[in-house]
């Protein structure tokens, strides 16, 4: 982000960065740089709170009347995070094994009624918002989990989107699927809390043990892309813990 | 403050072992007058239009938006930022609302029509090609700013 400025501003536009990690913008040194310590994601703070975001904007705005530069100014105001962690974290003991995953089946099942149960509030979330992300993948909802409990089987089966392959596919699958549970959750119950939201999907939803099992195959799959994306937290939330997922190295960081 | 040195130690491995890019000559744009700005955003977050083709995971090109469109998607190869906040609101991490009423304020000139997005996982250097079309298409519609926003 901080690179892409230097060559907007050699192009002749002046411009201003907004960024999570001082360090990088002291580093790199963009023409304007405004530090946020804020959790990633949220780059104009807080969602639905349009005097908060102007607040933001206007401090990074302001940085557009000095004369020389570079200008690094720090947001007074802090959105503090958990344990300097930037985002949710699966807790490192929670990890399943390929013993663990029982009757695919089954569990499968449960997470179309666990979808079941949320559709009506999936769909006035929509109508509130008059948006969804979820749909990335471009797979409906009913086929998200059938999709994911074929890797979990072990299988890389076709992908049915013409020009992506089914590894990237799984990974979009994976996010919607998680989309479709936090921004129904978030609208139903009014809550904006990204560790709440994280622990229940991941800890507390069948969804989300039908994910872990999909990364306890991933670990020990002789695909090296499979492998891949679960050694680089591509997949499940533990770029934040305290150590990487059990078996892997973390050799992919 | 949240530094890298008091970040758990996955991620602060990954952050602080960054090869992070250097510029010998640090450009200088003198900015116009506030009411006179046509402000651009450019957002990292690896966003698109619904139907639009996915980001590859170290993606150097970009994908456009127009200032109406809100029926984004997010195909972001990292999963380690909240993505329950943008889920419930755009502006928080593309303030397209926020702009335009600023614009109706007279605080800023306009909004320009067309926005952008890049891959924030892959390696700025390897944006420069990309980055400098954008240039050449916010000039043509008379954009002088660009607000940069991370994911």
């Amino acid at each position: 982000m901080c690179g892409l400025a230097h060559y907007f501003e050699s192009e002749g536009l002046s411009t201003v960065v907004v960024g999570f990690v001082r360090e990088h913008i002291e580093a790199i040194k963009p023409a304007r740089g405004l530090f946020l310590d804020f959790p990633m994601g949220r780059g104009m703070g807080k969602p639905n709170d349009p005097e908060f975001q102007k607040k933001v904007i206007r401090a990074a705005f302001e940085l557009l009347e000095a004369e020389t530069g570079p200008v690094l100014e720090d947001f007074p105001e802090i959105i503090p995070v958990r344990d300097g962690r930037m985002g949710y974290a699966l807790p490192p003991e929670l990890v399943l094994s390929t013993n663990d995953i029982g009757d695919v089946d089954k569990l499968v099942a449960a997470v179309q009624g666990e979808i079941d149960a949320l559709f009506p509030d999936y769909e006035a979330a929509v109508a509130a918002r008059g948006r969804t992300t979820v749909g990335a993948s471009e797979l409906a909802i009913k086929d998200f989990a059938p999709f994911i409990s074929k890797f979990i089987r072990g299988e890389i089966p076709k992908s049915p989107r013409k020009g992506l392959p089914a590894i990237p596919l799984l990974k979009l699958v994976v996010e919607d699927l998680e989309a479709y549970y936090t921004e129904t959750r978030t609208h139903r119950d009014g809550i904006d809390d990204l560790e709440l939201m994280g622990k229940w999907f991941w800890e507390e939803t069948r969804a989300g043990q039908l994910l872990l099992s999909l990364e306890a195959v991933s670990i020990v799959s002789e695909n090296k892309v499979m492998l891949q994306i679960v050694e680089m937290s591509l997949m499940t939330p533990r770029f934040w813990s305290e150590g990487p997922l059990p078996g892997s190295s973390a050799a992919g960081w | 403050m949240t530094k890298i040195s008091e970040m758990p130690a996955v991620g602060r491995g990954f952050i602080s072992n960054l090869e992070l890019p250097t510029f010998d000559n640090l450009a200088w744009t003198t900015s116009v007058p506030a009411n006179q700005r046509r402000i651009s955003i450019v957002s990292t977050a690896a966003v698109s239009r619904r139907g639009d083709k996915p980001f590859s995971w170290l993606a150097k090109d970009h994908r456009t938006f127009h200032k109406d469109d809100r029926d984004l998607v997010m195909t972001h190869v990292a999963v380690e930022f909240d993505r329950s906040a943008w889920q419930q609101d755009l502006n928080v991490i593309i303030p397209l609302d926020r702009l335009d009423e600023m614009e109706t304020d007279g605080e800023i000139g306009s909004v320009a029509d067309m926005h952008y997005s890049f891959m924030g996982a892959a390696d700025p250097v390897t944006m420069e090609k990309s980055a400098r079309e954008v240039a050449g298409q916010m000039k043509q519609e008379g954009v002088n700013t660009v607000f940069l926003i991370p994911i």
